[in-house]
């Protein structure tokens, strides 16, 4: 029950503002994307109960993710008036929304199968990884710098860094890509030594890793749309 | 007749309980919003308050008070037939608007002061015209057309100010600056300023929605001249100030705690444009409200993409509670005007 104050007020014009949940539901992916890292290196070095304990702790940042995510939706009424379109807002929420679910599926995924590889295919694994937080990274510092530009209601200098940023993002996913595909290759190369399944198992887990830079790059364009279209 | 009839007593103590109303919401309302962009500390918004809404009753309130209390009904020739129409009516008044505003605060409803006293107003002078005292073109219409307009006009007044004010900041200062923050800093030092000016023209418009009623009721009681006594005036002021020291405190916390979005840049055009507009009403002898006129300039400021989110249902809620409110006083002030002709005081 709403406590009763006995005051007639100015405050329901204020309404919360989204960008602060928005910024913290970035961060959540940038955790989900961490512990997806580590799970990795344990999964590399052949530690399933590791694998399996991070497992547990990305589903519980991914639902966490998903109640921002949730309360963010459900406080944008027709009546809420932002600096930017509702609807871009929420267009640009969707995909930074998968970055976290999909470091949860990569992080399932992992916990199924132990990896028989080279080495060389590890590494492959390690830089794939690398590059993909890397690029989550410059995504989060993307998304904070939305409290400057609140802060200077827009200006153009602002504008222009967070633009810069988005590029910055989209060129690192095109290197994730590069390894990427790099990657595949040499996983069917080894397909003798890797086995069918194994040659299943591990392409699923490079489009998975490559998925969340995919995401991160997909969300910047969106945010890059909602601060140009205001 | 001495201070220590009965009836002046009453209109003394209806007055004063009006005068707290307002101290303790609208005034908090108004000052809220710099407590809330942190501009000022509580305990100094209390006394900057008191100071400044004290001195914009008394210096420059008389206008409005003057529109109140002769402006909608002609209670010099209600006080030809018997003064103690006009002083029984003014009560009947005080009471339906007091009543209404406290039931208002109780539902947590955007309801104006204003609004209901005039509507108040109004009953008293449309039971007048019923029991054949007055005519119903003496009623001045024309003047009553005129403020219900002012409560169209004030928000969108306040709405286009503060549009205008906040982005002149955002043009020349904020998208020039590498550091936000500290400009908002030192946008602090104005918003004290806008504080004392908000502070001093809500005293010289809403004062009238308490002392209004009580001056007219002194007037045609030979108790008061043609022009306001300054003790009335004092009076009214006083209220307000005893109102936000007592209860007003509370809704300014609540409101400071609440509204972080409300930075000083945004603050102090949001408050600049209030003031300027409720102070030309003022000058205009326009009473409009200030709570209203502030939640224009809020829209406003985010107009110019000046604030994270802006809920505008509120918009519709106002609008309701305009149509409500001047009907419903009016009614509860003929019920208690006859109520109280019917006791025979």
């Amino acid at each position: 029950m709403i406590k009763k104050e006995y005051i007639r007020s100015v405050l329901n014009i204020f309404a919360t503002s989204p960008f602060k949940p928005l910024v913290m539901h970035a961060s959540k992916g940038g955790d989900c994307v961490r512990k997806l890292n580590e799970a990795l290196l344990a999964y590399c070095d052949g530690d399933m109960d590791k694998v399996e304990e991070l497992n547990r702790e990305i589903d519980v940042i991914e639902h966490e993710a998903d109640v921002i995510k949730q309360t963010i939706r459900s406080e944008l009424s027709s009546s809420i008036m932002l600096p930017v379109h509702a609807n871009d807002l929420l267009n640009f929420l969707k995909p930074q929304d998968s970055i976290s679910d999909d470091a949860q599926e990569v992080s399932f995924w992992l916990t199924l199968r132990k990896i028989e590889a080279p080495d060389e295919i590890r590494y492959g694994f390690c830089a794939l990884m690398e590059k993909t937080l890397a690029t989550v990274e410059l995504y989060e510092d993307l998304v904070a710098t939305l409290g400057e530009l609140l802060e200077t209601s827009f200006s153009k200098r602002d504008v222009e860094d967070t633009l810069g940023l988005v590029t910055k993002v989209e060129e690192m996913e095109h290197q994730v890509d590069i390894i990427e595909k790099d990657l595949v290759k040499k996983i069917f190369r080894n397909e003798n030594e890797i086995g069918a399944l194994g040659v299943y198992h591990l392409a699923r887990l490079v489009r998975g890793i490559g998925d969340i830079a995919d995401k991160s790059e997909h969300a910047a364009d969106r945010l890059r749309t909602m601060v140009l279209r205001r | 007749m001495s201070l220590f009839d009965p009836l002046v007593l009453l209109l003394v103590a209806a007055g004063l309980y009006m005068a707290w109303n307002i101290g303790a919401n609208d005034l908090a309302n108004a000052m809220g919003t710099s407590v809330g962009s942190g501009a000022l500390s509580i305990k100094q918004v209390i006394i900057i308050a008191a100071v400044f809404e004290f001195a914009g009753a008394v210096l420059f309130g008389k206008r409005v008070t003057s529109t109140i209390a002769k402006g909608i009904v002609p209670i010099d020739s209600i006080s030809l037939l018997d003064p103690h129409l006009v002083a029984l009516g003014m009560l009947a008044a005080i009471l339906a608007a007091g009543f209404w505003i406290t039931l208002a605060t109780f539902y947590n409803l955007p309801v104006s002061t204003t609004h209901s006293i005039v509507g108040a107003v109004l009953g008293f002078g449309l039971i007048a015209v019923y029991n054949g005292i007055i005519g119903y073109n003496e009623i001045k219409w024309v003047i009553l057309a005129k403020i219900v307009g002012s409560w169209l006009v004030s928000p969108v007044l306040g709405a286009i100010l503060a549009y205008i004010i906040f982005s002149i900041i955002r043009y020349f200062i904020l998208q020039k600056t590498d550091d936000p923050y500290y400009i908002e800093k030192k946008f602090v030092i104005l918003q004290t300023l806008t504080a004392c000016y908000i502070a001093f023209a809500h005293g010289s418009n809403d004062v009238a929605n308490a002392v209004g009623p009580l001056y007219a009721g002194l007037h045609s009681l030979e108790m008061a001249g043609l022009s306001i006594p300054l003790w009335v005036m004092a009076l009214g002021g006083l209220g307000m100030v005893i109102g936000l020291a007592t209860w007003g405190y509370r809704v300014i916390e609540t409101i400071g705690t609440r509204i972080t979005e409300l930075t000083p840049t945004r603050g102090f055009s949001a408050e600049f444009a209030t003031a300027s507009v409720v102070v030309l009403h003022s000058y205009s002898s326009l009473p409009i409200s200030t709570t209203h006129t502030l939640v224009g300039s809020v829209i406003g400021v985010g107009l110019a993409g000046g604030l994270a989110a802006v809920d505008l249902s509120v918009i519709g809620k106002i609008i309701v509670s305009w149509v409500v409110t001047v009907p419903v006083a009016a009614l509860t002030s003929a019920m208690v005007f006859t109520g109280l002709l019917g006791v025979g005081l």
